[in-house]
């Protein structure tokens, strides 16, 4: 008989049952519906009819440009903030750091209700720029998961390089591009892939900032209480596989650029 | 099909995981009759009244929610019947939830959807009609059928599907209409009575449409054939009411195209759709008018005159649409459960009593289907005691509600004094004038074809059109392609 061994191995298995019980089975669940139709026979027509119809394609192309210029925004205005907090001398940088992370801490529908309401005051009416709108409450929510990664890798930076760097005659301009920026771009990745995936599909901004045009959230959603599983799926199932064609993409700059300062790409 | 139900299954067990931890333990001796009750959220009184919070009626009745209705239903039903029975009451969203719920394998014995909903089960076959013992008026615990509105009931019993009279398998719970509720300092009384308002370029993004496609297609339809529907033959004619119906209930294909394209440009002229958020932006002023559900009407009225600030509702003078809620029992629940059933009707008697209808009329705020009968006026008495008024400090007008009390219109019992400034406010929307319910059409259930074609719609309404893109955005996304490509170039050739 042999005794029972404890292997470390074995602390996998309750992630292993979760991700079996709660991401493969309803994974599944989703190819299948997505490759049937009402009758539960196979299919190709969710796949051809999702890039057959101006509407489909419409919501894609409008899901992508919300979460372009969400990713953009957020990268332009956190990329600054990060590397002034990274390289100053400043003795509370965790405490200003804060500052901009505390908005994680407050219950994500609160805030774009005030936003709303900000907003209200600025532009009087909200119903005239609901792209806009979007785009801001869109960065508002996102922008510390961009600052984040950015500061971190930043932090991580080697003075030394910056030194040699200036020995060798660069100016402040050349350092940051040859040296600074180069090194950081594994925490700009992570930090794009941390806001672009869920921006395209957070369709509760949009709601709740009078926006009524669906993005790929609310497409799916529109269909399941139509009773409609089969195309409903099928959008997830071309969502997923967009979002994995992103993360592998990305991945591969990770790689290339691969140090130890990896900012902890989404993988897999 | 075998394999779609396991799948179907599968999908539902999370659900019923949750649903297990939600039951309760119970200390009965004998094995309780366990009655799965299923209905909207905040749909039933759930007590806990403040002291003060008792009603007193002039009849002298005493209105006071101590525990749960359901609680209360399972004293009653020991003490009347002397037999345990326990209620497992949740809750659902929206009746196609409810209807996906149904589909993944949830079983509840009694549940409360909406007209359309009630229409697919019966045409499903999934229901259980009532008992004739249910219908039985000589019998005292009988409190449905002794106490529900002469005007429910008929038009449970006039409106069929597939040859069966809804009555047969429904118990009408609360209704409602759907109509304009608006800011009467910024919109007139006349402006608000149409459907046409949501495209009045006077009001360009300040008013809301809701966002489900039923209520959405209801109005478009009001506004496309708003000539024939106006139309005073039309109206005078003697089957007004089966044509109303017919014309609001048109589901044909061009009918469907030329309501998209005219909700398309609703669209551009409302502020959004919305669902419960056009309550509070009536009050804060976002919004000088939104569709709205009566029953939400009257929250949002009451709620405006906390803050000293008035809104108003209308109802278009094209159609409106009549709704209800009703008890039905499911097959895949009750199985043929002689003791169950006989539970699942016992507990729409006990909600059809009269306190219970007032119970849940003060809590929930919506319409109950209950009115009482010739020797209990409990309901009446309620609708007196939050409309009634003696003319000491305001102008009087006489407000008869008699079709729906006792089914007479005139009926002299059955006209309330009350202030002439409820015209168009709460009492208004709470029980609409006769002129108001000539003109209400219930929208039926749509068949698989049309359903799945009006879904459509509302998605196409919805998306995006590619063709709205501007020039210059696609530009900008070619630059942002090459420029990214461009970069991945020169890193691989770097290499």
């Amino acid at each position: 008989m042999n005794k029972f061994r404890f292997q470390r191995s074995q602390l996998c298995i309750p992630y292993g049952l979760f991700l079996v019980c709660f991401v493969l089975a309803p994974l599944v669940v989703i190819i299948y519906y997505a490759f049937t139709n009402g009758e539960g026979k196979f299919t190709f027509e969710n796949l051809t009819g999702f890039f057959s119809s101006p509407n489909t394609i419409g919501t894609l192309v409008y899901s992508l440009g919300i979460a372009v210029s969400t990713t953009c925004t957020c990268l332009l205005l956190a990329y600054p903030i990060a590397y002034i907090l990274a390289r100053s001398k400043m003795k509370h940088k965790s405490v200003v750091l804060m500052v901009f992370v505390m908005p994680m801490w407050i219950n994500f529908t609160l805030r774009i209700t005030a936003l709303k309401e900000i907003l209200t005051v600025i532009e009087g009416n909200l119903a005239y720029h609901p792209f806009l709108n979007t785009l801001i409450g869109m960065t508002y929510d996102f922008l510390p998961f961009m600052i984040l990664p950015i500061y971190t890798t930043l932090l991580k930076l080697d003075n030394s390089l910056l030194e040699a760097a200036a020995d060798l005659g660069a100016d402040a301009v050349q350092t940051f591009l040859k040296v600074t920026f180069p090194l950081s771009v594994p925490g700009i990745i992570s930090g794009i892939v941390m806001v672009f995936l869920p921006s395209m599909t957070n369709y509760v901004v949009l709601d709740m900032l009078y926006n009524s045009t669906y993005i790929m959230g609310s497409l799916i959603g529109a269909y399941f209480s139509a009773y409609d599983w089969h195309n409903g799926s099928m959008i997830a199932l071309i969502l997923l596989v967009i979002i994995l064609l992103f993360t592998l993409f990305t991945n591969r700059y990770a790689d290339e650029d691969a140090g130890n300062s990896r900012g902890g790409v989404l993988g897999s | 099909m075998r394999k779609s139900k396991i799948m179907h299954q599968f999908a539902g067990m999370g659900m019923l995981v949750l649903c297990g931890l939600l039951g309760q333990t119970v200390s009965a001796q004998e094995e309780p009759i366990v009655l799965r009750v299923c209905s909207w959220e905040e749909y039933i009184d759930l007590g806990e009244w403040d002291a003060d919070e008792a009603i007193e009626l002039d009849n002298g009745t005493v209105i006071f929610g101590e525990k749960p209705l359901y609680k209360d239903f399972e004293d009653w039903y020991r003490e009347t019947y002397g037999k345990t029975v326990r209620v497992e009451y949740s809750c659902f969203g929206t009746n196609e939830d409810l209807y996906n719920q149904l589909n993944m394998g949830d079983s509840y014995d009694l549940v409360c959807p909406s007209e359309y909903m009630i229409m697919k089960l019966i045409a499903e076959d999934r229901l259980i009609p009532y008992s004739d013992n249910f219908f039985d008026k000589q019998n005292a615990n009988n409190y449905y059928i002794q106490n529900v509105s002469p005007y429910i009931q008929k038009t449970l019993e006039s409106n069929e599907i597939q040859g069966e009279a809804w009555s047969k398998y429904a118990a009408g719970y609360m209704w409602g209409i759907t109509g304009v509720l608006y800011n009467p300092a910024l919109v007139t009384e006349e402006e608000a009575s149409t459907w046409e308002i949501f495209g009045n370029p006077k009001f360009n993004r300040q008013i809301t449409l809701k966002d489900n496609v039923r209520d959405s297609y209801f109005a478009a339809l009001g506004i496309l054939k708003k000539d024939e529907l106006t139309d005073e033959a039309f109206i005078q004619s003697a089957d007004y009411s089966e044509r109303l119906a017919d014309v609001m209930n048109d589901v044909r294909p061009e009918t469907i195209t030329q309501a998209q394209e005219l909700l398309n440009q609703l669209m551009d002229n409302v502020y959004s759709l919305e669902t419960d958020s056009g309550k509070a932006d009536m009050i804060t002023g976002k919004i000088v008018a939104n569709y709205q559900w009566s029953g939400d009407a009257v929250y949002a009225m009451d709620q405006a005159d906390q803050d000293d600030f008035e809104l108003r509702f209308a109802v278009p003078k094209e159609s409106t649409n009549l709704w209800f809620d009703g008890w039905v029992m499911l097959k895949n629940g009750i199985r043929e459960d002689a003791d169950r059933q006989h539970a699942a009707e016992a507990f729409v008697n006990f909600l059809s009593r009269t306190d219970s209808a007032v119970r849940n009329m003060y809590y929930i705020g919506y319409t109950s289907s209950i009115a009482g009968n010739a020797q209990d006026d409990t309901v009446y008495e309620y609708l007196k005691w939050c409309y009634g008024a003696d003319g000491e400090e305001e102008e009087l007008m006489e407000y008869p509600v008699g079709y729906f009390f006792s089914g007479e219109k005139n009926d002299e019992r059955y006209i309330l004094q009350s202030s002439a400034d409820q015209m168009g406010r709460q009492l208004y929307s709470q029980h609409p004038p006769l002129d108001v319910m000539d003109r209400t059409a219930i929208m039926r259930y749509f068949d698989a074809d049309a359903n799945k074609a009006i879904n459509q719609m509302w998605i196409n309404v919805r998306c995006f059109d590619i063709d709205d893109v501007p020039m210059g955005v696609w530009m900008a996304l070619l630059a942002a392609l090459l420029f990214i490509i461009s970069i991945g170039f020169r890193k691989s050739r770097r290499r």
